[in-house]
């Protein structure tokens, strides 16, 4: 019977209550405030807050030029903009947005952050090695960025050989050199994480007492470690082809432009996953605070993590069905992607019946977490109809791709990013954002995004080609109102940069847990001290352990 | 272990570790796990190789034909002896043994340099076969065969790769040496050797696979 009473609340155990808020001395972004405490710290949250920082720039920068390629295409013949610039356009927009907000975007700042404070550790285990990673990441950022200043790429972020090897007569060498530092900056990140979360647990926290949110980030570190290397090889090959002529994708060294995408995509489509993963990691942690009720089904959760990073190494054919491989590898490669779906349906089932009969609060991280799930759901079903041999012959490279990809990947990993940071706002910060105008911005974004997005879906199965400066003029009206949601998107993101930004100075002070949530994170105060914790802290009996306990006890007691 | 000793072996605990042990585990998961992902970005170019030679066999025999057996037999030679020096140095900063470790690290500095040596040779001798086909003055020995012109192609950018992993090695291990040569080293970071041996392991076992692939396979 002891279920029972945990709902009426009687049982409800009682937060580790910490101090609200510590001497400003002792919290780590007070501790010191000089210039060189903050670039050459080793501290994991300063270090987060930096990519914080840095990735929110790229943002911008990206979304600039989401916002040119929109303009463009806000008529048919091209008359805004010469096609060389569209081109450019929306290369800076796919490089930026990619590898540099979309891939290191939650586990640089939420997993650099949380995921020593969430296993009870002072700091990730190479805290030197932690700040070396972003000093990889900038400078590879800014090399890339070199290239756009010169004048710029037209090769799209996948840097397809041969075009990218011979024929494109931009700046694709700087961008590849930079694109390839970039790279070893998820190794090393992922590399700490697998190491902190082996080594560095506090005692009596085991494996099935981890968060979600660290077994997503275990399972992307996997992926960061094992599929990142490849990516550098082909972007290894592609600056020697290009700069010394030592080739081996284009026909005249002897190559095959095939191989490229070959190897490419081995590293890229496990990379949707090393941006959705984190996502899902952070919704596995709001949704449960939200409703006040134990994640359902948590081993599942955890597993489907595991099976989507390894399942996620399978598929990378499926980007290649109408190039001339096999129809064979094609079946296999189909056969494969569904199998994606399984792992992604788990876990979405358990927000869902998590979310059922909870005592539910709409707040903002809420609102995005539920945005979330609806995207995901989106994106995921229309990638069975790209998964689909036949179907895809009918959609392959059109703009049911780009609309594919943009509702799992900023449905899944922007909505998840603006989610947790409204989540942990007040622990990275220790001061609370402007409710009101946080449920606004959700909306708005939510909203802002389909009207965006959904109207794609039609242009591309009525056949219009992605990457195409130019449409037929019966495509005008679906054009013009998707760049109308960017519009209202636009407005959607610029909300949360301006009352987040207003909230560090006047925001009302945050309590250790506003949210009346579990797990370690909670348990220090907000912000909370250089290491972490002033006494060790105490792990959970259970993970999760939210007044609302599982189903099957609520039925058989109430 | 002990924790620290004045002139003994050990190893200074970081701040945010709780014990000794706890920083040794990771940082023994930590180069391996780094191991693994530079065996990956070896591995796409030998896959390549390999699959290379199967599609096209007399193409990439008759290139494979070219290089220098000898001169890659020797270096791999070389390479198995620098790692057994490795070893030793490891084997005398477990004992504290600290000047007959620095003289081991110089040794395989030394053996590394020498596989440089050999390797430029190579490339040396390769120029003046018209092997090098991505130099448009000197006339691709093999033209006629684009697999050729492949695979030889993937052979500069794996060895150039490999080189570059060994230079960065070497120069890696000359630093370590310098500072392991000053007194207290091992009571501090005897840990460091031990974590440096993988690594210049590893550079011997690329190697060790990249010699058949390219060399060796089907000769």
């Amino acid at each position: 019977m002891s279920a029972s009473g945990s709902i009426g609340g009687t049982a409800r155990r009682e937060p580790h209550a910490p101090e609200a808020t510590i001497g400003r001395k002792a919290d780590y972004l007070h501790a010191e405030s000089t210039l060189r405490s903050w670039f050459l710290t080793t501290d994991h949250k300063r270090i987060a807050l930096l990519y914080l920082a840095s990735i929110t720039g790229f943002f911008v920068i990206g979304a600039l030029a989401a916002g040119v390629v929109r303009l463009a295409l806000i008529v048919p013949n091209g008359a805004i903009m010469a096609n060389d610039t569209y081109n450019k356009a929306f290369t800076i927009h796919g490089v930026v947005m990619v590898w540099f907000f979309l891939i290191p975007s939650i586990p640089a700042t939420f997993g650099n952050f949380l995921i020593p404070l969430m296993i009870g550790a002072k700091d990730l285990a190479f805290p030197k090695l932690n700040l070396t990673s972003w000093y990889v990441f900038m400078a590879g950022a800014l090399f890339t960025l070199v290239s756009v200043v010169l004048g710029g790429v037209d090769t799209g972020w996948t840097f397809y050989a041969p075009l990218s090897t011979a024929f494109s007569n931009t700046w694709v060498l700087p961008a590849l050199i930079g694109v390839t530092i970039v790279g070893f900056s998820p190794i090393l990140t992922g590399l700490n994480f697998v190491v902190t979360i082996h080594t560095m647990r506090a005692p009596g926290m085991t494996w099935f007492k981890l968060p979600i949110f660290v077994w997503a980030h275990y399972a992307t570190s996997l992926i960061f470690l094992l599929a990142t290397p490849v990516i550098t090889t082909a972007l290894i090959l592609l600056i020697m082809e290009r700069a010394f002529h030592i080739g081996v994708f284009d026909p005249a060294y002897g190559g095959d432009p095939v191989l490229f995408q070959h190897l490419f995509w081995f590293y890229s489509h496990p990379a949707v996953y090393i941006m959705v993963l984190p996502g899902m990691g952070v919704i596995s942690e709001i949704v449960p605070a939200f409703a006040q009720k134990k994640l359902f089904g948590y081993r599942f959760v955890a597993y489907a993590s595991i099976g989507l990073a390894s399942v996620t190494f399978f598929v990378w054919g499926h980007h290649m069905f109408v190039n001339g491989q096999s129809d064979l590898a094609s079946l296999v490669f189909s056969a494969l992607s569904f199998a994606v779906a399984v792992p992604s349906a788990v876990k979405v089932y358990n927000w869902t019946a998590t979310i059922h009969k909870g005592a539910l609060r709409l707040d903002t991280p809420m609102l995005y977490a539920m945005g979330y799930i609806g995207l995901f759901v989106l994106g995921g079903l229309t990638g069975l109809y790209l998964a689909t041999l036949a179907i895809n012959q009918h959609i392959h490279a059109t703009y049911f791709v780009v609309a594919h990809f943009h509702y799992i990947m900023v449905g899944g990993t922007v909505l998840a990013f603006l989610g947790g940071l409204h989540f942990w706002w007040p622990k990275f910060t220790g001061r609370m954002y402007s409710e009101p105008w946080g449920r606004v911005s959700a909306l708005l974004i939510f909203l802002g995004f389909n009207v965006t997005f959904f109207p794609q879906f039609i242009l591309g199965y009525l056949g219009m080609p992605r990457r195409y400066a130019t449409y037929p003029a019966e495509f005008q009206l679906l054009n013009v109102l998707s760049s109308a949601g960017a519009t209202i998107l636009a407005a959607g993101y610029l909300f949360p940069m301006l009352y987040l930004v207003y909230s560090l100075w006047f925001g009302r002070k945050a309590p250790a847990n506003p949210w009346n949530a579990k797990g370690l994170e909670w348990e220090t105060s907000s912000p909370p001290p250089t290491h972490n914790f002033l006494s060790p802290p105490e792990v959970p009996r259970i993970p999760y352990d939210y007044p609302i306990q599982a189903q099957e006890s609520r039925d058989q007691h109430g | 272990m002990s924790e620290r000793l004045a002139d003994g072996v050990g190893v200074a605990r970081a701040e945010h570790f709780e014990t000794v042990a706890q920083q040794r585990e990771a940082a023994t998961l930590g180069i391996w796990a780094w191991l693994i992902t530079e065996l990956l970005l070896f591995s796409a170019l030998f896959l390549v190789a390999l699959i290379t030679r199967i599609q096209h066999p007399e193409a990439t025999v008759a290139a494979a034909k070219h290089l220098k057996f000898w001169i890659g037999a020797t270096n791999t030679v070389v390479l198995i002896c620098s790692s057994l020096t490795m070893s030793m140095a490891i084997e005398f900063s477990r004992m504290g043994w600290q000047r007959a470790m620095v003289r081991a690290m110089l040794a395989t500095a030394a053996l590394g340099g020498l596989f440089l040596v050999l390797k430029g040779y190579e490339y040396y001798a390769d120029w003046d076969e018209h092997m090098m086909p991505f130099l448009s003055n000197r006339p691709f020995a093999l033209a006629e065969t684009p697999a050729a012109r492949l695979f030889v192609n993937l052979y500069y950018v794996a060895t150039l790769l490999h080189a570059l992993h060994l230079f960065t090695g070497i120069a890696l291990l000359l630093g370590m040496t310098w500072m392991a040569a000053k007194a207290g080293f091992l009571s501090r970071h005897q840990n460091w050797i031990e974590v440096y041996g993988l690594y210049w392991h590893f550079i011997d076992l690329v190697w060790i696979l990249a010699f058949p692939i390219l060399y060796v396979v089907n000769r």
